[in-house]
């Protein structure tokens, strides 16, 4: 089963998107910001990433930058929670190297959803 | 339901079976006429579907298989010929009954409407090949919600050409399709991969491969681009919606606000097109836009694969259509009659509350006074002109209802006529054309039943077949004429006066042809030899003269044996404000329509002696037959010593009034005269004048034919005592 690498400073969104996951048969691994998930993701390899943009020590846009210079992590789906559906962003994190996004606030349907379209 | 909602369905379905119907018997000459159709089906459908909102089911229910039909029709698989109009026909009746019935509040249906339904419905459905035909239950009215999207079974085509570097942004183009698989079912996959290199040039880091996907399933366009939203910008993504969505865009087409719209704001509506399909094709258009000829954004979309030719045709024309509902919505304002007619009256008191201001204007003798009232006349003059003008409404509408009267009634006599209309744009007063209708019926199947020959009679005497039946509408001089023309045999002089010695009616042997003819409309006489169903019974004719006279017009008949008949019908523009003449004759005032007058002649004493003893006067080497008013009225006063001719005209007769004074123009407001005083001839209703007096109408047809009579020695039709001008 895919593992995924869940990151977000708040700890209740972290809750949800972990216990969604989960819920439906993914392995998860929580990180509190860019810095910690990018050391968890050296040491493991994840099938997907779902990042916040706004975080502290290092945000999401620079976390899936760093990412996608790693060989491992070249091919990997990385998905962005962002709060605005504004272009801005978006266009910000295709060209950082995200697959897709999220629009905050989501059900968790809409999270399996998404994760599906990105996710065999 | 409110009431004015439902007012408002009932006005409108009333409109759409008169555009059906209209359709209908266009339809009939030009069987092949798409827009016709469209506009048939169209109506159908409005109404069934408004009709469904306000829960009327009797309506629903039948006109869903009327709807069935003409969709056969509009698709060319039911060819258009007169049986299934008339049939149609029956059913837009059929329909106008049950509009009827649902507005008028009734839930149950009569046993005679419920069984004309079904007996249409086993008709309709002969033309429907089985496979709708059992399809008169109950539940297809709870079905039509459902039945209208029912699935498809053509497929999506969604063609997708990755850009190489896709891979390398964590996106794998097997989950989109897998993703796509959720939401219906993929038919198949075709994988192209002309663009692989030989192995050794391949790079694993790329993606080569483009997929064709038939899809089915039941999503719209944007779900399934949704699908595609991350990799959109990397790859060439064309969906094809199935053919059958064709009909279904068309069908939402018809249910968008009506606003003006882009085309392209159309076809993201409707679905046909998604919001990013749209800004890319715009975007090639403008880039496209350096070319010396310019693509329309249908063309760019059609050449995309994006939509079916057709779905961009029928959007053009909703366009077309609402531009032209907006224009003529900004062109008509729908207001309730009575708000007009307390409008009218209102302005018809300001007549004469003005009239009084201007009389004690004159007494006062202020100059600055005078002038200030007259440029307020002025204005009062102009509201009255606007605002009986806003009751003037198009006769088009009432003789358009004659197509069907004469279609339906020449198929009944087995003659074979046609209605040709002419100034249809004609306007008169809203009143004047409610009240025309049933004379006017009166008149077109008089003349399509004795006027109008069979066709082998026709053939003998060497005429077309084809009967001819003329509406024409025409203003002259203040009036409308109206006129019902045939081509048939014309009236016959000896059968008229047959008829009328049979009746015991007295009339001079040397009476003119026209005079004859004229005794049609007395009441008992109708040459016909026998009473068919549509007229011949003798009545009709007097009553057709009677009503058109209450409203103050008159009516007239020429013919000519073998060539036809024309019945004019000459009424005045508006029942309420006219421009009168004030004359006086001793103590009182008459008011004369300034429209019939013609002119005014004083007479000095020298010529008053000489016509003293004569009814008629030499006016240019004319004769003019004139009437003294003074004597026709009993009026007692001193004579006065100088008396004038005002010269009228009315139609094509002349004659003169002999009045003491000329007062000059009013503005008159009609009142009708009480019961009492209706039958009193020679008047037609009185005023009021400034000075708070009352003033006699004269009724000037009346007038004008007895001053006739009375220069005319030979003339003694009517009764006896013709010239005692007092009640009768």
């Amino acid at each position: 089963m895919a593992t995924i690498l869940a990151v977000d400073d708040s700890a209740s969104m972290r809750q949800m998107v972990t216990f969604t996951l989960k819920g439906a048969g993914y392995e998860v691994v929580e990180a509190s910001d860019g810095q910690e998930a990018l050391e968890k993701a050296k040491g493991q390899q994840f099938n997907l990433v779902i990042s916040d943009v706004n975080m502290p020590v290092m945000d999401g846009i620079t976390l899936i930058k760093e990412l996608r210079a790693l060989e491992e992590y070249k091919f990997t789906p990385m998905l962005m929670l962002t709060t605005e559906s504004g272009d801005d962003k978006k266009t910000q994190g295709k060209t950082a190297g995200a697959t897709g996004w999220i629009v905050k606030p989501f059900n968790p349907d809409q999270l399996l959803a998404t994760i599906k379209k990105v996710l065999d | 339901m409110g009431d004015k909602a439902i007012n408002s369905f009932e006005v409108e379905a009333k409109e759409l079976l008169a555009i059906m119907e209209d359709s209908l018997l266009q339809l009939e000459n030009n069987p092949g006429d798409s827009d016709l159709i469209n506009a048939i089906f169209r109506s159908a459908h409005t109404i069934k579907g408004t009709g469904g909102v306000f829960g009327f089911d009797n309506i629903v229910e039948f006109t869903h298989v009327v709807e069935n039909v003409l969709d056969k029709v509009r698709s060319g698989d039911v060819d258009v010929d007169s049986e299934l109009i008339a049939l149609l026909l029956s059913c837009t009746d059929q329909m106008s009954v049950l509009v009827q019935i649902a507005v008028d509040g009734d839930e149950e249906l009569d046993d005679s409407v419920r069984e004309n339904g079904e007996s249409l419905h086993a008709q309709l459905n002969g033309y429907m090949d089985g496979t709708d035909s059992a399809s008169l239950s109950k539940e297809i009215v709870d079905s039509i919600a459902t039945a209208e999207d029912i699935m498809v079974a053509d497929h999506w085509h969604i063609s997708i050409r990755y850009d190489k570097e896709v891979l390398q942004n964590g996106m794998d183009p097997i989950s989109f399709l897998r993703y796509l698989d959720r939401l219906g079912e993929i038919i198949s996959v075709t994988i192209l991969h002309d663009d692989l290199p030989d192995l050794a040039d391949t790079n694993a880091e790329l993606c080569y491969l483009g997929y064709e996907v038939n899809f089915y399933g039941e999503v719209d366009k944007a779900q399934i681009e949704s699908v595609f939203e991350f990799v959109v910008e990397m790859c060439h993504l064309h969906i094809t919606p199935p053919k059958e969505k064709i009909d279904m865009y068309i069908e939402m087409l018809d249910q968008l606000p009506d606003e003006e719209m882009k085309l392209g704001e159309i076809l993201v509506a409707t679905g046909a097109v998604t919001q990013h399909e749209l800004d890319d094709a715009l975007r090639e258009q403008s880039e496209l836009n350096e070319d010396v000829i310019q693509e329309k954004l249908g063309e760019v979309l059609v050449k995309e694969h994006i939509v079916h030719q057709e779905t961009v045709d029928a959007a053009l024309e909703k366009q077309a259509q609402v531009a032209e509902r907006i224009k003529s919505q900004n062109r008509v304002l729908r207001v309730d009659a009575e708000k007009l007619d307390k409008l009218i009256n209102l302005v018809g008191e300001l007549v004469i509350a003005g009239a009084s201001s201007n009389l004690l204007a004159h007494h006062l003798g202020d100059e600055r006074l005078l002038e200030s009232m007259s440029t307020m006349a002025r204005l009062v003059e102009e509201i009255r002109d606007s605002a009986l003008y806003l009751r003037m409404v198009q006769i088009g509408e009432t003789f358009n209802r004659f197509q069907r009267v004469v279609r339906d009634v020449s198929k009944e006599l087995g003659k074979n006529i046609k209605l040709e209309i002419n100034g249809a744009e004609t306007e008169l007063d809203k009143t004047v054309v409610e009240k025309i209708g049933d004379p006017l019926m009166h008149l077109v199947r008089n003349s399509m039943d004795h006027g109008i020959e069979s066709a082998e009679e026709r053939k003998a005497a060497g005429k077309p077949e084809q009967g001819i039946l003329k509406l024409n509408a025409y203003h002259d001089s203040g009036s409308i004429v109206i006129e019902v023309i045939d081509d048939g045999r014309g009236l016959s002089r000896e059968k008229i006066l047959d008829k009328a010695r049979e009746k015991g009616i007295s009339f001079d042997e040397n009476i003119s042809d026209h005079d004859v003819y004229r005794m049609i409309f007395e009441a008992g006489l109708s040459t016909a030899k026998e009473v068919t169903n549509l007229s011949g019974r003798g009545v009709g004719m007097d009553v057709v003269k009677r009503n058109i006279e209450a409203l103050r017009g008159n009516v007239d008949v020429t013919s000519e044996i073998g060539k036809g008949t024309t019945v004019s019908i000459r009424l005045p523009l508006t029942l309420a404000i006219i421009d009168g003449f004030l004359v006086g004759v001793g103590e009182s005032s008459y008011v004369i329509p300034l429209d019939l007058i013609h002119e005014c002649i004083e007479l000095n004493q020298e010529e008053q002696k000489e016509v003293a003893t004569q009814s008629y006067i030499n006016l240019r080497g004319e004769v003019l037959p004139f009437l003294r008013l003074r004597e026709f009225f009993k009026d007692n006063a001193k004579e006065k010593s100088r008396e004038n001719i005002v010269v009228v005209q009315f139609g094509n007769q002349k004659a003169g009034f002999v009045v003491d004074e000329l007062l000059g123009e009013f503005q008159t407001v009609i009142k009708p005269m009480s019961k009492i005083l209706q039958k009193l001839q020679g008047i037609s209703g009185a005023t009021i004048l400034g000075s708070g007096d009352v003033a006699v109408i004269l009724d000037v047809p009346t007038l004008v034919q007895r001053a006739t009579h009375l220069a005319d020695p030979s003339h003694k039709v009517g009764k006896a005592g013709d010239d005692a001008p007092v009640l009768h």
